[in-house]
């Protein structure tokens, strides 16, 4: 195999406090250049878009975000070709993005959502009337950002995990080898 | 709070008692959730299932406004099982004879009809919390905002004394304040009944000391609790004994107070009402005079932790605009009215307080600024004394004799219970994305853009079948009281027949619901008890109409830039 698996954020329900930390770090830090969105919340001009969702349930409480999907529905049902995979990360191009929602309704994670556009700190709007453009917003663990994934940097109770898979199955299958081994009934 | 708060991570057992941790202080709840890794046993008594619940090892999920019983259902199980530590009792306490006797028909059997928890889990939860090296009690509002308050606060503090959870670290009974600095409220002597440091004004001695350093003759009487305001306004008849100027800062009673028409009422009787804070909020709304005051990034104090704590804040920034710090104003204010006050700085002001206050004296601004906090009491200044993390070291407590006095009491239902006409209890709470009364938190987009007007009430998805109404419906809810418009927020998080709103929305207020009911001893009153209806709205498009309206109609009364407001 030449090419890597794609990693993911992952959150852990038994430490979060649902404070949504995560969420708002998500936001500033893909709107610091773009949208000017600085330390204070008084810098904030334009729509909160944060690209992972905190799901409180009865007892579960934690973030859900993408999973970077090796065959992803999303972008396998972009009838735009917005969404393209780059280094095992999936990304959605704003510009080409139409709302068509497939992706939305393709993704068995619900890590999708259509949201407001914001260009220079003013919400976009479309061509031919006055409501606001939305694209599908998702996960990009913060690609060409500084000291991403602003979640995991964000979160006050370690909650969030940046997962490699690969070195992850390694070490487990190496236990196991070990395990098996001291067995020494075969 | 008898310990520190890191001192949470530490103990053996919580038992988080009406304290919901992650919405209230979340950097508190990190060592809750820190406690947990440890290793720490948690037991979380509250009728929602909150963030500590989830997590937590035993549940108690009790019916509103039974906390009495369940607590004197604890200390019962505790002392019939022998679990009661009996040296400490015997050494270091007073008054357990009348406190076993009143326990005595609190069997959890007895209990589980008022409280619907099982009389199994009861005796676990009493077994856990005896049994546990160092068993820790925190607990919140959903203690003190009940008409039965005080006693319940002596209550737990009955279990901590008859398990021996006093004393040493990671122990003991800790309240986790309802807002910032309001420990160092009650601290600078910001009640009607004492100085700073808890000096009684009805102390002769104290007085003359405050009379001797200020210059002035001072009152011996206790002054009047901030919720009897409507009254002495609305009912008092002698022209002398009725408030006719009302100066309030940092409070928007128009908007936290309970039952809010008769606030406005009350408000609007009084002769004059001078307003000061931050921002425009809805007191101000009925001021005759507004005075805008510095926000905590502009200016430099001290702040007091729940745990006794001070620690100083210092200016960031410059204020912007026509604005004075609190100090300032209030000496501009004292010298026209023929008292000169002239400070230079904060120092100063605490200087002066120090030198009045025994029990903070050793805490100067020079050692909180080398050890970044310090615990009250700190009476010496040299360095030897670095204040008091934990309270009544080796079983040694405040009354004259002492020891720790037992308290127990009979339960009494809440003041307003549901009817037929309204089936529902209402429980005011918190949230984690605004603060307070949202002056500081309502008109920033980023958090209006998380949760905005007109705000939520948590149901049961059984009640949201009843009425058939799904999340996000606008829905009415009303008491004897007053009427609102709200979302509904369908949760499995809360038992059927219960319902909760924060508090600081201006659309959805839920303090136009509430009841005026107080605790007779603290004066707070019952804001986590009353009884209400829900009405489901056909017409849902004029709901949302007027939703709108109101708030633009609030906001422009209140002159905020609407143009400016988020898209």
């Amino acid at each position: 195999m030449n090419k890597k698996l794609g990693s993911f954020v992952v959150a852990c329900s038994d430490q979060c406090t649902g404070c949504k930390a995560c969420e708002i770090a998500c936001f500033a830090s893909h709107n610091q250049k773009g949208n000017k969105v600085a330390h204070t919340v008084g810098t904030v001009e334009i729509p909160v878009t944060p690209r992972l969702f905190l799901i409180k349930l009865e007892s579960n409480c934690l973030p859900i975000q993408c999973k970077q999907c090796e065959d992803a529905p999303c972008l396998n049902s972009c009838s735009a070709k917005a969404i393209t995979k780059v280094d095992g990360v999936l990304f959605v191009n704003e510009d080409l993005c139409i709302g068509c929602k497939n992706c939305m309704m393709a993704c068995p994670f619900g890590a999708v959502e259509m949201l407001p556009i914001a260009k220079k700190g003013k919400a976009v709007s479309q061509i031919g009337t006055d409501e606001v453009r939305k694209s599908a917003f998702k996960c990009d663990l913060c690609s060409g950002l500084e000291n991403g994934p602003a979640c995991i940097a964000a979160c006050p109770h370690d909650v969030l995990k940046l997962i490699d898979l690969e070195d992850d199955r390694k070490e487990k299958s190496i236990r196991a080898a070990i395990a098996l081994t001291l067995t020494g009934n075969l | 709070m008898s310990m520190g708060v890191p001192e949470i991570e530490d103990a053996k057992l919580l038992f988080i008692f009406g304290y919901n941790g992650a919405d209230a202080h979340p950097i508190v709840a990190r060592r809750i959730v820190k406690a947990k890794q440890k290793g720490a046993k948690l037991i979380v008594t509250d009728p929602r299932i909150t963030e500590s619940a989830r997590i937590a090892d035993m549940h108690l999920q009790l019916k509103g406004g039974s906390n009495m019983a369940l607590i004197n259902a604890i200390g019962n199980v505790i002392i019939a099982e022998g679990l009661a530590d009996k040296k400490f009792v015997e050494d270091h306490t007073s008054g357990y004879e009348e406190y076993k006797a009143i326990v005595e028909k609190y069997t959890p059997e007895y209990a589980e009809p008022i409280c619907h928890v099982s009389p199994d889990l009861i005796r676990e939860a009493a077994r856990a919390y005896a049994k546990a090296e160092t068993s820790m009690i925190l607990y919140g509002m959903g203690v003190c905002q009940f008409a039965q308050a005080v006693d319940v606060v002596k209550g737990l503090a009955s279990l901590a004394l008859l398990t021996g959870n006093f004393g040493g670290p990671n122990m003991g009974i800790g309240p986790v304040r309802g807002q910032n600095n309001v420990q160092g409220a009650c601290d600078m002597g910001a009640l009607p009944n004492c100085y700073s440091g808890y000096q009684s004004v009805t102390d002769d001695a104290v007085r003359e000391k405050f009379e001797k350093a200020w210059g002035v003759p001072l009152s011996n009487k206790v002054g009047i609790p901030l919720t009897h305001v409507p009254h002495r306004v609305l009912e008092e008849k002698d022209e002398a004994k009725k408030i006719h100027a009302y100066y309030i800062f940092g409070e928007d009673p128009a908007q936290s107070d309970p039952d809010l028409a008769e606030i406005r009422e009350t408000l609007d009787k009084i002769d004059f009402v001078i307003m000061q804070d931050i921002f425009m909020n809805k007191t101000g709304l009925h001021a005759d005079v507004i005075l805008p005051s510095t926000s905590w990034g502009e200016h430099d104090g001290i702040y007091s932790c729940c745990d006794r704590g001070f620690q100083r804040i210092r200016k960031a920034i410059e204020p912007k605009g026509d604005v004075k710090t609190d100090w300032e104003i209030i000496s501009l204010i004292s010298t026209a009215m023929g008292y000169p006050m002239n400070y230079k700085n904060t120092q100063e002001i605490w200087d002066e307080m120090r030198s009045l206050t025994p029990s903070f004296y050793g805490a100067t601004y020079e050692k909180i600024e080398a050890l970044g906090s310090i615990q009250w009491p700190c009476r010496d200044e040299s360095m030897e004394d670095k204040g008091t993390p934990y309270l009544h070291k080796g079983g040694k407590f405040a009354h004259p004799d002492g020891r720790g006095k037992f308290f127990a009491s009979e339960w009494r239902p809440p003041c307003e219970v549901e009817s037929s006409e309204y089936p529902y209890s209402l429980s005011t709470v918190r949230e984690v994305g605004h603060y307070s009364v949202r002056t500081m938190t309502g008109n920033c987009r980023a958090l209006a853009n998380l949760e905005d007007e007109p705000g939520w009430i948590q149901m049961s998805p059984a009640d949201c079948e009843k009425l058939n109404v799904k999340e996000g419906d606008l829905i009415r809810v009303y008491s004897r009281r007053g009427s609102l418009i709200t979302r509904v927020m369908p949760t499995e998080r809360v038992k059927a027949g219960a319902t909760y709103m924060t508090y600081q929305w201006w659309i959805g207020a839920c303090n136009e619901l509430t009841t005026p009911y107080l605790d007779p001893i603290s004066n707070t009153p019952e804001s986590k008890y009353c009884a209400i209806n829900l009405e489901k709205i056909d017409d849902q498009a004029s709901a949302e109409q007027f939703v709108k309206d109101s708030y633009e109609s609030i906001r422009t009364n209140m002159g905020i830039d609407t143009a400016k407001k988020g898209v």
